[in-house]
């Protein structure tokens, strides 16, 4: 398929994020600032129907047309969800002769050491589906084996008996010469007709033959579904009138074009986490933070990143469902229980939370749908931080009464009785999540080294804005911020994402002049590809930029680090910026060792328009009711506000519960929220 | 053995479980700022260090799971700060103590290049925790760089010893210290910078103790620790208790000690009653005279334990790990043994010994509860090093790869193809990296098929890497290659996978194949193919399902003939010929048991388990001095003329007979001899 970008002439900004159980809205309006929410249950199905069926709903509500959207930014989690589960195309793949056991072995390490029953995760290919091909690269880039007509047409010949729906192609030292390997995919593709054959160097040409690999195979495994996905919801837009170009959001935080998105499915995988992030990171920067910590809290667990100076960190390394990816991506970290994580006494009388989780089906007791084990949602029930009868703006009725029977059958298991049993049990299970976090969040910290302390945590996700008072006490946090768009945050992100694309080649040189000037023009050459992407995506782009970093080490090191560099840096500058990044890091620098680079780094970035900052949207503080809420062993009369009624400058001391339909924020006693400008909660400690 | 009751009720049940998981989160932290600040790389790539936090009986109640040295739960303290303190006085805040002495620090540090730090945290004047942390350093001095060669035989030869001592006073590093550890390593600087990250990591664990200090007070924290070492030591029972009470006896073999070719034996009764374990392993081989030496000073060190602890760990996961879950634990190390060698024996490669400890427990185990068990796994980590000469001059030395195998067929499931995470978890490097650095071209980097033991569960398959050298004048190095010999047993009627091997030039003119090498000299052009053994398989091959069977052939795992004659499954043209299979199934033999393959079993016809019992209960009883003299004469007596292909080979009938004889008089004439009954036999704990 194909885009047509257009200068649209509409007024809104809608931002699509496609969850397992429903599709979120955020529509942003430039003429008046109104930021808009809207959910409708997902289609799994067929998953392009709830962003249409939602999209037709949301602009009849708010009385606009098709002709109003200026722009669609889109995220899923369908090729995330398909790689966890396993359900993705039937593909092939062609490595270099001796490599056959390239994702068998993969790094050689298990999940677990003392784990005597530990598994190994599943290969995305079996290996009788990985043909070995004569053709290999040395270590500069060199094809010493090429493949000749014969060898191809074997290859190719085994690939048509494997009825295939796409295949990935490594070759062992391709990334010296990603164009000469894609050629050879080129050519097997010319022999196969309509196998798609995605090559590992041409879309991530980095150093490590197994990494690659997973790249390419990934890619391909997720590429029919998308594009088919893709092809409906294009033709679906179509049919309701929307022509409005379609961005997809990327895990690195920005986003790419439907097209861009089909070619390399493998870029959007983390998406919906990554959007959360950035958008965060835009709106603590609006209320002047800089240093936060996002803590998104859903039905099966907590994830966590962290920026600093307004920018969010990226990860050049994780783990999707076992399977390392090493595209640089928004850096989340799950740190443990979610509101449906199982509340349990284990043999010896000790309570747990987690590490199982009752998801969305059968779901938390409360929820009345044969969830038969208590979960961290029951919990927020039984303290009184959520009205059961308002749960989802009152569209979902929870049973407060079976959740509490539930919790008071663990508490009789770990020997706790008495008055306000569940409360109390529910208390200390929080206490437990609460822990199991600090200490997630302290790790991750403490592996940047930097203080939590020091940093404004803000809430987002379903749960989020519940629990993050009791995880602010428990880290010694001071400074909450709920955004108003709390519930739904992933498509908030993705309504105000950059595009932006990675690009990489992998180097080995000492720096020298001469091979500063060399990774200088290995610079400019990305630049250049970079520049005629964003031609290709956007052109009317508010403004571009790109960054530059590359992996550097003392010669012999073991280790490299990411060093960031300007434009037109020469030898010194090179070594300086290393030099100074390790004295920052191990204190000290070494000026008598060689310093070499690694691969280089450069990211893409095309601003579009930011969106307007939203607003408070009521007056004053209006108290709507009271609830007695249970903290520190006792009840407390809190007062219940709802937050769309809530205008700047108001005041809500602890302890006090803000309703709005996609969640529920506390504010435990010993704090207190005002309303900010941007209609923001600012929740901060009133006594030590 | 302690007196705490088996259930941890004292503390409030949900304050336990936050302080047992904050705990464990300040270990993590400590490890991680370790990480971050460390310079080698051992410290950064390998992962060979780890932090805890011990209780004021210097067992540590907390432990990292997902980041460090795994195996070191169950190491103790207070023996290097008693010695600590009684030669430098009591200890004060801003204090740390030093030591890489396996004896001065009984079995702390397990060898000399290991350097261990403790370091009191105060609350009040008080005591109320200590931090512990290691680091693997690069170079401490000896004979060798990197300190480490299984040919040394005695530790003077592996650098030097530092006995436990203050390196830090009140918070100052003691100059006369550093300046010893400067001058007695290759690589003092890199030494130093790790030495470093080691007190950082230490700083921040008292860090983050004063903070929770100030959340819970001292009393909850210190009631804390013995509460959750309780609750592991009630969870450990617990397992214990799911396994048949009796008493379960196990041996094993290492192809031989390095430096002459009898072969090591390692023995264990494991005896199981009442939620109490005790491993005795008496009829281990006497401490040999090379660098392969567990020193355990004859306590439930953690060398010996650490397949009990994975075993509690498997059966319930919600175990916290601390040095509880080593409770019910008691254990017999005969002095003198490989298990718990006298001074001055070497120690420097003892991992290779506990990878076969690891085998003999899990096969006496095994026995016990064979439905959870799995069979040998490969039991071999081989890092292969490359020494190159530089154009520039010097040598560059680097590991191409660590080469492990695969794990054990367990019931219900195959094992893992290579990886294997028993004894060390190490990633690989990869062969992109490895190219670029060194003058080698990797041809094959896979795994091995055919090489796993079938069975109705297979083990893994080992791995093979063949490389070209590019450069001439390049030396290979490897060191722990094992099961060269000595096959990964079968359980439960599967069988044996395949032993390791070590070929130049596979299939030209030049073939050369060959043993364990020390170093081997190559030549541009050489290409040399090592192959790691298969792991055992479980269950009977004749009861693998067939599907099971096509799916291996199909991945290219097993051929059609071996489909055909060791699981009985017919496949025609890709297909499962149902009616053949079961003809073929029908008239075959029933296999149990444990197979040792046929080496061990040509061993055994000699040196049975009675035999070979009673020949280290003489042996141990001798003194120190005379014993590994002794025990080469009575090998060499025994062996004589049998052909030097033994046990690979069988010995022939009367040859065989008469060995059995020759090992009889040794027998008989050894255990008279008055100086065998001089020695007292091992020490319990």
């Amino acid at each position: 398929m194909k885009d047509i970008p257009q200068k649209a002439a509409g007024r809104l900004r809608i931002g699509i994020d496609v969850g397992g159980t429903f599709t979120d809205f955020v529509m942003a309006d430039a003429e008046t600032g109104r930021v808009a929410l809207f959910k409708e249950p997902s289609t799994p199905d067929d998953p392009s129907r709830a962003p249409i069926e939602g999209l037709k709903k949301l602009l009849a509500r708010e009385e606009m047309g098709p002709a109003d959207v200026a722009g669609l930014m889109h995220g899923t989690t369908i090729g995330l969800n398909a790689i966890i589960q396993r359900r993705g195309a039937k593909i092939g793949l062609i490595v270099t002769k001796g490599y056959r056991d390239v994702l068998e072995i993969a790094r050689c390490r298990m999940s677990s050491s003392f784990d005597l029953h530990a598994e190994k995760e599943v290969p995305l290919v079996p290996r009788a589906r990985v043909i070995e091909i004569n053709a290999r690269f040395d270590r500069d880039g060199n094809l010493t084996q090429r493949p000749d007509a014969a060898e191809l047409d074997r290859v190719a010949a085994e690939l048509a008996g494997l009825d295939l729906d796409a295949a990935a192609l490594m070759l062992i030292n391709g990334y010296g010469d990603p164009e000469a390997e894609g050629r050879i995919a080129d050519e097997l593709t010319a022999r196969l007709k309509t196998l798609p054959i995605s090559s590992a160097a041409m879309i991530w040409p980095e150093i490590r033959e197994y990494e690659r690999t997973l790249v390419a195979c990934l890619n391909a495994y997720i590429q029919p579904m998308m594009s088919d996905y893709f092809d409906r919801l294009g033709k679906g837009l179509a049919q309701i009138g929307v022509t409005a170009p379609l961005l997809v959001t990327a895990s690195n935080g920005g986003s790419l074009s439907a097209a861009s998105a089909v070619a390399r499915p493998v870029e959007t995988i983390l998406s919906g986490p990554a959007s959360g992030v950035m958008a965060a990171v835009r709106q603590a920067a609006q209320s002047g933070m800089e240093s936060i910590i996002t803590f998104d809290m859903g039905g099966t667990s907590s994830d966590m990143a962290v920026a600093t100076e307004g920018t969010a960190g990226i990860a050049t390394r994780t783990d999707i469902g076992g399977l390392p990816l090493v595209l640089p991506v928004v850096d989340v970290n799950a740190i443990g229980a979610g509101g449906g994580s199982i509340v349990w006494a284990d043999a010896q009388g000790v309570l747990k939370v987690g590490p199982h989780s009752a998801g969305a089906h059968p779901g938390p007791v409360s929820y009345g749908q044969g969830g038969a084990e208590p979960a961290v949602t029951d919990c927020f029930i039984a303290c009184g931080f959520i009205d059961p009868d308002n749960f989802g703006g009152g569209t979902m009725p929870l049973d407060a009464d079976a959740a509490r029977a539930a919790l008071e059958d663990v508490a009789a298991r770990i020997g706790m009785q008495g008055k306000d049993c569940a409360a109390r049990l529910a208390q200390g299970a929080l206490a437990v999540a609460s822990a199991g976090m600090a200490g997630s969040l302290f790790r991750t910290m403490a592996e940047r080294g930097l203080d939590p302390r020091d940093f404004v945590l803000l809430p987002f996700g379903g749960a989020g804005p519940t629990h993050a008072n009791l995880l602010a006490e428990e880290i010694g946090i001071t400074r909450i911020l709920v955004p108003q768009a709390a519930g739904a945050y992933c498509a908030m992100g993705a309504a105000g994402a950059d595009l932006r694309r990675d690009f990489v080649r992998s180097l080995r040189y000492e720096v020298t002049p001469e091979t500063a000037a060399m990774a200088e023009a290995t610079f400019t050459a990305l630049q250049a590809d970079g520049d005629a992407w964003l031609d290709a995506e956007l052109p009317d782009l508010a403004e571009r930029r790109a960054e530059r970093s590359a992996d550097m080490r003392y010669a012999g090191q073991a280790f490299e680090l990411r060093v960031t560099l300007d434009e037109g840096a020469d030898a010194t500058a090179y070594a300086e910026a290393f030099h100074r990044e390790h004295e920052r890091i191990y204190g000290f620098r070494d000026t008598t060792a060689p310093v070499e680079i690694g691969t280089i780094r450069l990211a893409m970035i095309g601003a579009g328009l930011p969106l307007a900052p939203s607003t408070a949207t009521g007056d004053g503080a209006p108290v709507r009711a009271t609830r007695d809420i249970f903290h520190k062993g006792e009840w407390h009369a809190a007062r219940i506000y709802d937050r769309a009624a809530l205008g700047q400058g108001a005041i809500l001391p602890g302890p006090s519960v803000v309703e709005q339909p996609e969640t529920t924020t506390v504010i435990l006693p010993g704090w207190a929220a005002t309303v900010d400008a941007q209609g923001n909660l600012i929740i901060e400690r009133t006594k030590a | 053995m302690n007196s705490h009751s088996t259930t941890a009720k004292a503390l409030d049940p949900v304050l336990l479980e936050i302080l047992g998981n904050k705990f464990a989160s300040v270990t993590e932290e400590m490890c991680l700022t370790l990480q971050r600040t460390g310079r080698t790389l051992y410290v950064k790539e390998t992962a060979d260090f780890v932090c805890a936090l011990a209780g004021l009986d210097g067992r540590f109640f907390a432990y990292p799971r997902s980041i460090g040295v795994s195996g070191f739960v169950g190491l103790e303290c207070m023996p290097t700060i008693e010695a600590a303190i009684a030669n430098f006085g009591a200890l004060e805040p801003g204090d740390v103590i030093l030591t890489n002495d396996p004896y001065l620090s009984k079995g702390l540090s397990t060898h000399l290049p290991d350097l261990h730090m403790i370091e009191p945290y105060f609350h009040e004047g008080k005591i109320v925790a200590y931090g512990w942390c290691f680091v693997h350093s690069s170079d401490v001095g000896g004979r060798v760089a990197s300190s480490i060669s299984p040919t040394n035989t005695e530790i003077y030869q592996e650098g030097l010893r530092i006995p436990p001592l203050k390196l830090m006073k009140r918070g100052k590093m003691t100059l006369e210290v550093k300046l010893f550890l400067d001058l007695n390593s290759r690589t003092p600087e890199a030494n130093m910078g790790d030495v470093r990250a080691m007190l950082a990591s230490l700083t921040t664990g008292r860090r983050r103790i004063e903070q929770m200090l100030g959340q819970h007070g001292p009393d909850q924290m210190t009631a804390a620790q013995d509460e959750l070492m309780a609750y592991a030591a009630g969870k450990a029972e617990a397992v214990l208790r799911q396994i048949p009470e009796g008493r379960y006896s196990f041996s094993d073999y290492l192809d031989d000690d390095a430096t002459s070719r009898i072969p090591v034996r390692l023995s264990v009764a494991v005896e199981i009653k009442n939620g109490k374990v005790h491993l005795d392993f008496t009829g281990t081989d006497p401490q040999v005279a090379a660098a392969m030496n567990i020193p355990s000073c004859g306590r439930p060190h953690a060398w010996l334990t650490l397949r009990m602890l994975a075993l509690v760990q498997t059966l319930d996961r919600s175990a916290p790990l601390n040095a509880g879950l080593l409770r019910p634990l008691t254990i017999t190390a005969p002095k003198g043994s490989l298990v718990n060698p006298e001074e001055p024996a070497a120690t420097g490669v003892r991992h290779a010994a506990a990878i076969r400890v690891n085998d003999i427990l899990n096969g006496a185990f095994g026995l016990a509860l064979p439905d959870v068990l799995p069979a040998a796994a490969s039991g071999t980590v081989i890092p292969i090093v490359m020494s190159e000469p530089k154009p520039s001059g010097g040598r560059m030395v680097q590991v191409i790869e660590p080469l492990i195998g695969g794990t054990g067929g367990r019931k219900g499931h195959d094992g893992i193809d290579g990886r294997d995470s028993g004894i060390s978890n190490l990633a690989n490097n990869p062969v992109e990296s490895v190219e670029a650095e060194l003058g080698v071209e990797v041809l094959h980097y896979g795994l091995r098929p055919d090489s796993s033991g079938a069975g109705q569960w297979r083990g893994g398959c080992g791995m093979e890497l063949s490389f070209r050298v590019l450069t001439d004048g390049s030396h290979i190095l490897a060191r722990g290659m094992e099961r060269m010999l000595f096959r990964p047993w079968g359980q439960a009627g599967g069988f044996p996978g395949s032993p390791g091997s070590l070929v130049v030039n596979e299939g030209c003119p030049r073939e050369r194949r060959l043993g364990k090498i020390d170093v081997l000299e190559v030549e541009a052009g050489d290409i040399v193919t090592f192959r790691t053994p298969g792991a055992g398989g479980w269950g009977d091959p004749m009861k693998r399902d067939p599907f099971a069977v096509l799916r291996d052939v199909q991945a290219g795992f097993v051929t059609v003939d071996f489909a055909r004659r060791i699981y009985g499954v017919a496949l025609v043209d890709g297909a499962l010929d149902e009616e053949a299979t079961q003809a073929l199934r029908a008239g075959a033999m029933a296999n149990d048991g444990t197979d040792f393959g046929p080496e061990r079993n040509n061993w055994d016809g000699i040196f049975a388990t009675g035999q070979m019992d009673r020949l280290n209960a003489a042996l141990i009883a001798m003194p120190l001095s005379r014993r590994q003299g002794r025990r080469r004469e009575i090998f060499e007596t025994v062996l004589a003329d049998l052909p030097s292909s033994f046990p690979r080979t069988p010995a022939s009938g009367p040859h065989l007979e008469a060995a059995i004889k020759r090992l009889e008089t040794c027998l008989s004439t050894i255990e008279i001899e008055p100086e065998s009954r001089l020695n007292p036999n091992g020490e319990t704990s």
